[in-house]
């Protein structure tokens, strides 16, 4: 990436608040950069100032050490009507009109174009449509905002950032409140935008599974500092697994997935194949036991008249089992507490 | 599709409301408390009236169906700028105690300089003196009100401090009342029954001018009002500068709230009511036309309640106030109770 295609870049960035004249810093030393079409999923912790810092780039909150560069320019230098032309913010505020519209939701990102009453000239409505048709809104934009579902809110909402005509688009946990195929859908229309549209688009999330498989870059935040990088490269080195791993939690450093540790204990051997067995053994495996060759208790998986069957073999008896469910919860289990 | 496709009724509606606000304020003109006959009034109305019917028209019914107009109008855009502002649906002149303070204004002009500035008195500077300490009454309200809203974000924490400020003024307004002479006493009793018909033409030309002014700054934020709808954080991240835009809005709903009651006394639920009425009839958030909306409804409701309080006939009236207050509680109770409760949508 050249240097002309930065769109925001900090440097020595202390981010925090200010409340009664007191500062309290939330994170130090914050140098992270963001280019032209690229989406940059911002990933840490609970409190470790997420916000705090998506605020910061749009001058929500006062920085309190260091530069932000929006597009090569010191932001400090640009006024508060240019800003909205370069950056625009969602944020999870809830709006506060019942009555209010899609489309008109979506024309006030038309804000800092339109004159001092508000009227829509020919380009805003061209940016709106633009808009609308992007984020597949465009039959629901006579709808009521209040009438319509969470992720179809979050469209609309990035929708009236996408109308707002900036390069460089900020937004916070756009996937909150929404089910798994909602934050794909969301996540690969922002991944969209970035190659459609070439917009950089930078939003924070707690669902690490979309940010690891669709963004671009992603800016880490621990409590010892900001890491960025491609999600790979932070896999590599350990920085993710380091970030979120816990005594319960193990991160699997090639497939960028958690699982909770477990304690496996109790050898038991399978016989079998295809899903069948790998289903087997993940089950076994959430209930403790550790699978290897010819222990015992064994289970053999067969294909029975009415579909798969269990056979558990113990030290002297058998048992067949019509169910995974059946299996598991016949198994010896003293020693799993 | 344009937005104007996408609402075709609202030039309809509003010409429809326009059309009843004039139907209502001739009723109001040809319906009153004494019988007059129809061709005596709209002779009076022209200079040619007998004397009786002249008196009646020309100094009683026209200058209150004009009030009418006015502090409905007023009342009702003061109440739409602080739900917006307050992002409160139940946020209004007198719930918040904003009419109390330009109440207090009023007691302390009436009930202490009554032998200077008589409540009676034609003289102009009587009349400013009074809207001036109604609008510093309103604003010092309104912005305590500003300054809970800002800290607790909770609605029913500012609906308590406002009824906690108005029983504090009415504790002060006891006080001056205690020490207050009884014809000073009874000036100011009668003002806060309400009333739109003891105000003199010269009053009238004040009251106007303090309310155009009111409605004109009123209209010229209709913009960053429609920003206000999708929050604080937006606002400012679309260029609204949010301390100028709060201190125009307060200052337009005190000047709104504060004229009225100066001279009409503290009108009950038509600043809360109204707004609600015109977003239900319009079916918008958008102010370009909530706020000429709700100005028009707020005059037509007055005009009613002003015409259903000349309903008993021969001379006798109810309060404006009762009728406003019947017409409004309902209104609100439907927003207390209704589906969305006293969430923070409206």
């Amino acid at each position: 990436m050249s240097k002309e295609n930065i769109i925001a870049e900090t440097s020595g960035l202390t981010i925090g608040y200010i409340s009664h004249g007191r500062e309290s810093r939330v994170m130090k030393d914050i140098s992270v950069r963001a280019h032209k079409g690229e989406l940059v999923a911002l990933i840490g912790r609970n409190g470790s100032g997420k916000s705090t810092l998506l605020r910061t780039l749009v001058a929500l909150q006062p920085l309190l050490e260091g530069t932000v560069w929006l597009r090569g320019r010191d932001m400090a230098s640009i006024s508060s009507t240019e800003r909205p032309r370069i950056v625009s913010f969602t944020s999870t505020e809830p709006v506060a009109a019942r009555n209010f519209r899609v489309r008109e939701m979506v024309a006030l990102g038309r804000f800092p174009y339109t004159n001092w009453i508000g009227a829509l000239a020919e380009d805003d409505n061209n940016a709106i449509e633009e808009a609308l048709k992007v984020t597949g809104m465009q039959n629901l934009a006579g709808r009521r905002t209040d009438s319509i579902s969470d992720g179809e809110r979050q469209r609309a909402l990035i929708a009236r950032s996408l109308a707002q005509d900036t390069g460089l688009l900020v937004m916070d946990e756009p996937t909150a409140f929404l089910d798994l195929p909602g934050r794909y859908s969301i996540v690969s229309l922002l991944r969209k935008l970035t190659r459609e549209k070439e917009k950089c688009v930078i939003y924070s999330t707690h669902d690490l599974d979309t940010a690891i498989n669709e963004a671009d870059r992603i800016w880490l935040m621990t409590p010892d500092g900001i890491s960025e990088g491609a999600p790979e490269d932070l896999m590599l080195s350990g920085t993710l697994a380091k970030a979120f791993e816990s005594p319960l939690l193990a991160f699997s450093q090639t497939t960028g997935t958690f699982s909770f540790k477990r304690q496996k204990q109790t050898g038991i051997s399978v016989e079998g194949t295809g899903i069948a067995r790998k289903l087997t053994e993940r089950a076994l495996h959430r209930a403790g036991y550790r699978t290897e060759q010819d222990a015992l208790p064994r289970v053999i998986i067969n294909d029975g008249k009415n579909g798969t069957e269990w056979l558990l073999i113990k030290d002297s008896s058998s048992e067949r089992y019509n169910s995974l469910y059946e299996l598991i919860n016949h198994l010896p289990c003293d020693d799993l507490t | 599709m344009n937005r104007s496709s996408l609402r075709p009724a609202v030039p309809l509606v509003m010409t429809g409301f326009l059309f009843l606000s004039v139907l209502l304020f001739f009723a109001d003109l040809f319906i009153g408390s004494t019988h007059l006959d129809a061709g005596d009034i709209i002779r009076s109305l022209f200079g040619h009236g007998t004397t009786q019917g002249g008196i009646i028209v020309m100094q009683f019914r026209l200058p209150k169906a004009v009030t009418a107009v006015i502090a409905g109008a007023a009342m009702s855009v003061s109440g739409l700028l602080m739900q917006t502002l307050f992002r409160n649906p139940l946020a209004g002149p007198d719930v918040l105690g904003v009419s109390s303070g330009a109440g207090l204004g009023v007691a302390l002009t009436v009930l202490t300089f009554t032998p200077l500035f008589r409540f009676t008195s034609v003289s102009p500077m009587h009349d400013w003196g009074l809207i001036l300490a109604a609008w510093a009454g309103a604003g010092a309200v309104m912005l305590v009100i500003m300054a809970v809203s800002a800290r607790m974000r909770d609605i029913m924490t500012v609906l308590i401090t406002g009824i906690l400020l108005a029983s504090a003024i009415s504790a002060i307004v006891s006080l001056l009342q205690y020490f207050s002479n009884e014809a000073m006493l009874k000036t100011y009793v009668i003002w806060t029954m309400g009333n739109l018909g003891n105000i003199s033409w010269p009053q009238i030309r004040s009251l106007a001018a303090a309310v155009a002014a009111g409605l004109a700054i009123s209209f010229a934020m209709v913009k960053p009002l429609n920003a206000l709808l999708m929050g604080e954080t937006f606002s400012l991240t679309v260029g609204v500068r949010l301390k100028p835009v709060r201190v125009t809005l307060l200052a337009a709903a005190s000047i709104l709230a504060g004229s009225v009651t100066a001279f009409c006394g503290p009108l009950a639920f038509i600043g809360v009511a109204v707004p609600h009425i015109a977003r239900l009839v319009f079916n918008t958030s958008d102010h370009r036309t909530l706020m000429p909306g709700a100005a028009l409804c707020g005059a037509i409701i007055l005009l009613l309640s002003d015409l259903i309080s000349t309903l008993p006939g021969g001379g006798h009236i109810i309060p404006v106030n009762t009728v406003t207050s019947l017409i409004g509680i309902p209104v609100v109770l439907m927003i207390v109770l209704g589906n969305t409760g006293l969430g923070r949508r409206f």
